[in-house]
C-alpha cells in the first residue's frame, strides 16, 4: 500500500500544497522557454490530456504548438488535426517547416465517431500529437479520453471554449489563452500536475504575421525569475 | 509418369458443410427439387440415400437441410480445390464435375518419396474437411478408374496397379453402355480379360474407339492432358443453407475465407489493398462492400477487423443467401525496411497502415485528408487535399520562399463586420485566374480586430471587405 502511495507522490498525481515537486512524467518541451519554466521546466505532458481554453481562433494558439509540430513531424511522428474549425493552410504550415507528409486531417460527423477516432489515434505508436476541437464534451467523455491518453505516450491537446475553465476536468494541464494588446499570447495556467496553478506569462506572437516591432517577452507574474532568451 | 487422381464423391456437400457452424443432415436435390442426388454420411446413417424422393427423405429426417444442385457452382468449387492443389503439384488437370488429377511422379524427390507426397495431399484434404478418394496410376485413365472405384493405394508398383485394374469389373471401367453390353455378351466380366484380347481383333470386332480407350488405360497409346493454370485472382464463395440475418453470422465463414486468402497471398508472396465482398440476397440486388486498406496487407485478422468495423457501421439490408469475396488487385510484397538489426524499433509503417485502415473503415474514405501546397497565387487554390498515403521521403528544405500566410484559412471569405482596430501590413495585391474563369483580384491586409484576433482581410474589386484567414 505504501508503495502505491509513494508512486502517487512521485508522479505528482497527489497534489501536495506545501511543496513543489518536479514530476517524473514524460513531457515534450513547448519550445518557449518562458512557458517551459512556468510549467516546471518540462512542457506538454505526454500520455495525458492538455486543454487550451480560448474564445476565438487567430490569437496565436497554433503558434503555441508549432515548435512541437515541427519537431514531431520531422521525427517521423504523425500530427492529427481532428475536426479543426477552419482549414489549416498548407502553404503556411510548409513555410513554418512542418513536414506535411506527417499531417493528417480527420473530419468526423458524430460525437461517437469523434471519441472513437481520438481514442484510436491516442493508442497508436505512430501518433506524436493530436489536436482536437471537440465542441461539447461530457466530463465522463474527458475521463475516457484521459484513460486513452495514458495508454499511449503522445501529446493530446483539446481546444475548448473559455467558459469551460470553471468546470473541473481530469486533464493534466489546462491553459487559458487570451490575446494581449501587442499581439502577444497571454497564458494563464489553470491547472498543472505537481504544483500550484495560477502562474501567468505572455509569449510574443507578433512574428506570426511578420509584424515590424519585436518586443521582448515579459513575465508578468511567477515564482521563477524571467530567464534570458 | 505417375498420376494422382482425386475423386470427390460429394464435393458440394462438403463445401456447404464447412461453412456451417452447426452440424446436421444435408442432401443435394436435383434441379426440379424432386429427387435426392447426394446425401451426406449423417443423412445416410438415418436412412436417406441417393435416388430417393425428397418427400420420403424429409419424412425420415424432418430437419433435413436441402441444397439444389447447380452445375456452375460445382465447377467453381472444383476450381477452388485445384487452386490449393496447385501449391503441391505443378501439372494439374480438372476433370469436371468431381475430379482433379495431378502428375505426382516428378514430385517424389521433392517430398522425399511417394508416401510423403501422398501424406501431404491427404493432410491438405483433411485441413479443408474434404472427402476425397485418391488413386494412383501410370496413365490418367488408370488413376481415374482406380480412384472412382475407391481402390486407391499408395504404391507405384506397375504390377500391383495392373492387377488392381485387371480385377476391376467392366461396369466400373466406364465404357459406354453399348460397348459394355457387347463385351459382356462376349463373356468378359473384368477389365483384365479385355486387356488380354489381341489389339487388332478388338478394333475390328468392337470399334477403334474401344481399342483406343483400352490402350489409354494401359498406357500404350499417348493420352496428353493440358495442364490447368490458376487464374490470377482470388475468389471464394460461401453459400448458406439458412439465410443469415445478422452481420455477426457472416464473420464466421469470412474468417475461413480470409485465412485461405492469407495462405494464398503468402504463397504468392503478394499483398493486396482492396477486397470486394458481394452479399447476395434472395429478393434484392446484391450488396457490394468494398474494403480498402491504406497500405498493402495480407493478414487475415487485420482484414477481419476492418470487415467487422464496416459491418458495425453498415447493417445488412436484407438476409444474406451467399457471400463472395474476391481480390483482383495484387501487389508485390515489400521487404520491411523499418526493422533494424536487433528488431528494436517497432514497425511504424505497419502501425501507420493499421491505424489509417481502421479510421477509414469506420469514418469513410473521405474523412481523412492530407494537405499539400500547390503552385498558385490564389489563396484558395494554393493548397490541395488528398487521400492519405504513406510517404517516407525526408521533408524537403523549401519553405522560406513562400510568402507569409495565416495558419487558418476560412472555408470561404467571410464578410468583415467591424472596423479593425489596428492595421499592420498591406496591401499585397493578388490578381489572377483569368485563365480558368475563377478570377481573383484582391488587396490583402493584416489587421487586428477588437476581439484580439489577427486577421487576414482583403478588399476585392467591388470594394467589399472580407476576412479570409486567421493568424493562429
Amino acid at each position: 500500500m505504501s508503495e502505491l502511495l509513494n508512486t502517487l507522490m512521485q508522479d505528482a498525481r497527489v497534489w501536495q500544497g506545501h511543496q513543489h515537486r518536479s514530476t517524473s512524467q514524460p513531457a515534450e518541451p513547448t519550445g518557449y522557454q518562458i512557458l517551459d519554466n512556468q510549467l516546471g521546466g518540462i512542457g506538454w505532458p505526454r500520455g495525458a490530456l492538455s486543454e487550451c481554453l480560448l474564445d476565438n481562433s487567430g490569437i496565436g494558439e497554433l503558434h503555441l504548438l508549432l515548435p512541437l509540430m515541427q519537431r514531431l513531424s520531422h521525427n517521423g511522428k504523425t500530427v492529427f488535426w481532428l475536426n479543426p474549425p477552419h482549414m489549416p493552410y498548407a502553404p503556411a504550415l510548409a513555410r513554418e517547416g512542418v513536414n506535411l507528409d506527417q499531417v493528417v486531417m480527420i473530419h468526423t460527423d458524430e460525437a461517437g465517431d469523434f471519441l472513437w477516432t481520438l481514442e484510436n489515434c491516442l493508442r497508436s505508436p505512430v501518433t506524436g500529437l493530436v489536436m482536437a476541437w471537440p465542441g461539447k464534451l461530457a466530463s465522463r467523455d474527458i475521463r475516457r479520453l484521459q484513460l486513452a491518453a495514458e495508454a499511449g505516450s503522445n501529446v493530446c491537446v483539446l481546444f475548448r471554449e473559455r467558459r469551460y475553465a470553471d468546470q473541473n476536468s481530469p486533464a493534466a494541464l489546462r491553459l487559458e489563452l487570451e490575446p494581449g494588446d501587442n499581439q502577444e499570447l497571454k497564458i494563464n495556467i489553470v491547472k498543472r500536475r505537481g504544483s500550484w496553478p495560477g502562474q501567468r506569462c505572455a509569449l510574443a506572437m507578433a512574428q506570426r504575421a511578420d509584424l515590424a516591432f519585436h518586443e521582448a517577452p515579459r513575465v508578468i507574474q511567477g515564482p521563477w525569475p524571467a530567464s534570458t532568451r | 509418369m505417375l498420376w494422382l487422381y482425386l475423386h470427390f464423391p460429394h464435393l458440394l456437400l462438403d463445401h456447404i458443410r464447412r461453412t456451417r457452424e452447426e452440424a446436421g443432415a444435408l442432401v443435394i436435390v436435383e434441379g426440379s427439387g424432386q429427387k435426392v442426388i447426394q446425401a451426406c454420411p449423417e443423412a445416410r446413417d438415418q436412412g436417406v440415400h441417393a435416388g430417393m424422393r425428397l418427400k420420403t427423405a424429409l419424412s425420415l429426417v424432418p430437419e433435413l437441410g436441402t441444397v439444389r444442385a447447380d452445375q456452375q457452382q460445382e465447377a467453381r468449387i472444383l476450381e477452388d480445390q485445384a487452386r490449393w492443389l496447385y501449391r503441391y503439384a505443378a501439372h494439374i488437370v480438372l476433370v469436371p464435375p468431381d475430379g482433379l488429377m495431378a502428375e505426382i511422379g516428378s514430385l517424389k524427390r521433392l517430398y522425399g518419396g511417394l508416401p510423403a507426397a501422398w501424406q501431404t495431399v491427404e493432410q491438405a484434404l483433411d485441413e479443408r474437411q474434404l472427402t476425397a478418394w485418391p488413386g494412383l496410376g501410370h496413365t490418367p485413365l488408370a488413376a481415374r478408374l482406380i480412384a472412382r472405384a475407391g481402390k486407391g493405394e499408395c504404391t507405384d508398383d506397375k504390377g500391383h496397379i495392373q492387377r488392381t485394374l485387371g480385377q476391376m469389373p467392366l461396369l466400373a471401367a466406364e465404357f459406354d453402355a453399348r460397348t459394355c453390353t457387347r463385351l459382356q455378351r462376349l463373356g468378359l466380366n473384368t477389365l483384365g480379360e479385355v486387356f488380354a484380347l489381341p489389339a487388332a481383333e478388338l478394333a475390328r470386332r468392337l470399334s477403334p474407339e474401344t481399342l483406343a480407350r483400352v490402350q489409354k488405360i494401359q498406357g500404350t497409346r499417348p493420352d496428353p492432358q493440358a495442364p490447368w493454370q490458376p487464374p490470377h485472382q482470388f475468389r471464394q464463395q460461401a453459400d448458406f443453407v439458412q439465410e443469415i440475418e445478422l452481420s455477426q453470422g457472416l464473420l464466421f465463414p469470412l474468417q475461413r475465407i480470409l485465412t485461405e486468402l492469407e495462405e494464398d497471398l503468402c504463397w504468392r508472396q503478394q499483398e493486396t489493398d482492396s477486397l470486394l465482398l458481394v452479399l447476395r440476397h434472395r429478393h434484392e440486388e446484391p450488396t457490394r462492400v468494398r474494403i480498402r486498406t491504406s497500405g498493402p496487407e495480407h493478414r487475415a485478422d487485420a482484414f477481419l477487423n476492418l470487415v467487422r468495423l464496416r459491418f458495425e457501421q453498415q447493417p445488412l439490408r436484407a438476409p444474406v443467401v451467399s457471400l463472395q469475396l474476391s481480390v483482383k488487385r495484387f501487389l508485390g510484397r515489400e521487404a520491411d525496411t523499418g526493422q533494424d538489426l536487433l528488431g528494436e524499433t517497432q514497425d511504424l509503417n505497419e502501425a501507420w497502415h493499421t491505424l489509417m485502415s481502421r479510421l477509414q473503415a469506420r469514418l469513410g474514405d473521405q474523412a481523412l485528408k492530407q494537405l499539400s501546397p500547390q503552385a498558385d497565387h490564389r489563396p484558395e487554390r494554393a493548397w490541395s487535399a488528398s487521400g492519405v498515403h504513406r510517404n517516407n521521403r525526408p521533408a524537403g528544405t523549401t519553405a522560406n520562399q513562400l510568402p507569409r500566410r495565416p495558419l487558418w484559412l476560412l472555408q470561404g471569405p467571410q464578410p468583415l463586420t467591424e472596423a479593425p482596430i489596428a492595421w499592420f501590413a498591406g496591401p499585397e495585391r493578388i490578381s489572377g485566374g483569368w485563365w480558368d474563369g475563377h478570377r481573383v483580384h484582391r488587396d490583402y491586409y493584416i489587421a487586428q480586430l477588437s476581439s484580439g484576433q489577427l486577421a487576414w482581410v482583403f478588399r476585392d474589386i467591388r470594394e467589399g471587405w472580407f476576412v479570409h484567414g486567421w493568424f493562429g
